[in-house]
């Protein structure tokens, strides 16, 4: 009885509290990609050749841990099979923050263009508990015939 | 060459399906799928074991060389425990072929059971509490008719299928706590089987001890004494959730039934009980040491 308490209370926390982080990390991305799309990732290997660039390595990285709630309703759906819709919003939240987290930190280099663009993820908690990291990097263009040491360090 | 990066209209990647629908729906699936399974492989599982013949039960039990006694022995209490059931069976509708035999442990545990081979097991911890052979014998009768009724490979049948069952549909890697709790729901759902088949063996209990008394008074002392030793629920359950979920009915309810039914046949609810033998608990102190 006390048991089914507990569960119900951490499947409603997990739900109320879940959305509201989802919702806020949500607003908070689309402020923030609108800033960042004057820096155009690309997932090109070919950079642009019109001036001389810097090449400096660029990663944003974000580990992304699922609610009470959002892992209950996995379950239920791995019997059944289909979408696992609840994860959907959590790594699309991850990659777009994994990228904004890359870009802010080309952009610290007044860095042109992130050419070479790749995600990658990988589990990071194993058992009942669901958590992701996903990794963006790529490598930021950073224009001009500076010392790329005083571009770096200025930034 | 131009590069730009054009914002992707937003909720491409998500369901336009609100989240709490979607749990009602699947929460309400998942768990009809598990009622269904359950109560169909308790019932098909149940009623297929008990096509197996009881004298390959017997067999099988006597090639296993269980050892029930817990390596004691009360050669004396065993034989009054099994002349005790000896007469009861005589009161009691059992097929020819089928017989029981009565196992005295002297654990302290406060139980008594039937299990597959017609085999009974009584715990010291039942019987030192038994004020008279009246209360003792309504046990013994109920022990008997599960026998009868096939009860414990019934239960081991569908029990066995059904937790296949539910092993195979939540055990797989990723159902997590929803598997859990469908295991739970799965659990309840066989409950409702057993429950019915302790109701059953009260029900032919009852004439038994009645045929063999004359009136049914103490047939009621056991699940006084259940009660007792639980020390009331003491859990905020109320009683329909209580009953719903428990492996037993509950003791209260088995009072009820027991003098309604008795009520119902004219048979005396008070009559001479008849003491237990005189070197009863001397046997049982005895096993202890």
């Amino acid at each position: 009885m006390i048991e089914a308490g507990f569960f119900v209370v951490l499947l409603v926390g997990g739900y109320i509290f879940g959305r509201l982080a989802e919702k806020r990390h949500m607003k908070s991305i689309i402020k923030r990609e609108a800033i960042n799309n004057a820096l155009p990732a690309i997932a090109s290997r070919h950079p642009p050749t019109d001036q001389p660039y810097h090449q400096h390595l660029v990663g944003g990285s974000v580990v992304i841990g699922s609610d009470y709630f959002k892992s209950f309703m996995s379950g239920l759906i791995n019997i059944f099979g289909g979408r696992v819709t609840p994860f959907e919003t959590l790594l699309d939240r991850a990659r777009r923050e994994a990228m904004l987290r890359m870009k802010e930190e080309a952009r610290r280099y007044n860095a042109a263009y992130v050419f070479n663009v790749k995600y990658e993820t990988t589990r990071v908690a194993t058992g009942k508990v669901a958590a992701m990291e996903v990794f963006a990097y790529g490598t930021a263009m950073i224009p001009g015939n500076r010392q790329l040491s005083s571009v770096i360090s200025s930034a | 060459m131009h590069y730009e990066n054009r914002q992707p209209p937003e909720g491409i990647n998500v369901t336009k399906e609100h989240p709490l629908r979607q749990f009602v729906r699947l929460a309400i699936a998942a768990t009809v799928l598990m009622v269904l399974v359950v109560g169909v492989l308790q019932f098909s599982g149940g009623w297929l074991a008990k096509r197996i013949p009881f004298s390959f039960e017997q067999r099988v039990m006597r090639g296993m060389e269980v050892d029930f006694s817990g390596e004691v022995d009360a050669p004396e209490l065993t034989a009054y425990l099994n002349d005790l059931a000896q007469r009861l069976i005589k009161e009691l509708p059992m097929e020819d072929g089928m017989d029981v035999i009565v196992h005295y442990n002297p654990d302290d545990t406060f139980n008594a059971f039937a299990t597959v081979g017609g085999n009974l097991q009584f715990y010291r911890g039942l019987l030192v509490q038994m004020p008279n052979e009246n209360a003792l014998a309504m046990v013994m009768a109920h022990e008997i008719s599960h026998v009868m009724h096939r009860d414990p490979v019934a239960g081991l049948g569908g029990g066995v299928a059904s937790m296949l069952a539910m092993m195979m549909l939540t055990g797989n890697a990723g159902t997590g706590m929803a598997g859990d709790v469908l295991t739970r729901t799965g659990v309840l759902t066989s409950i409702q089987f057993t429950r019915r088949m302790e109701m059953a063996a009260d029900n032919e209990a009852l004439p038994a001890v009645y045929g063999l008394y004359g009136h049914v008074e103490g047939a009621g002392t056991l699940f006084e004494l259940v009660a007792q030793e639980h020390g009331g629920s003491g859990d905020l359950a109320p009683v329909w959730l209580e009953r719903f979920a428990s492996t037993h009915p509950l003791d209260s309810d088995r009072v009820e039934a027991i003098t309604a039914r008795a009520a119902a046949q004219g048979w005396p609810v008070s009559g001479e009980m008849t003491p237990l033998p005189e070197e009863f608990f001397d046997w049982l102190e005895e096993s202890a040491n």
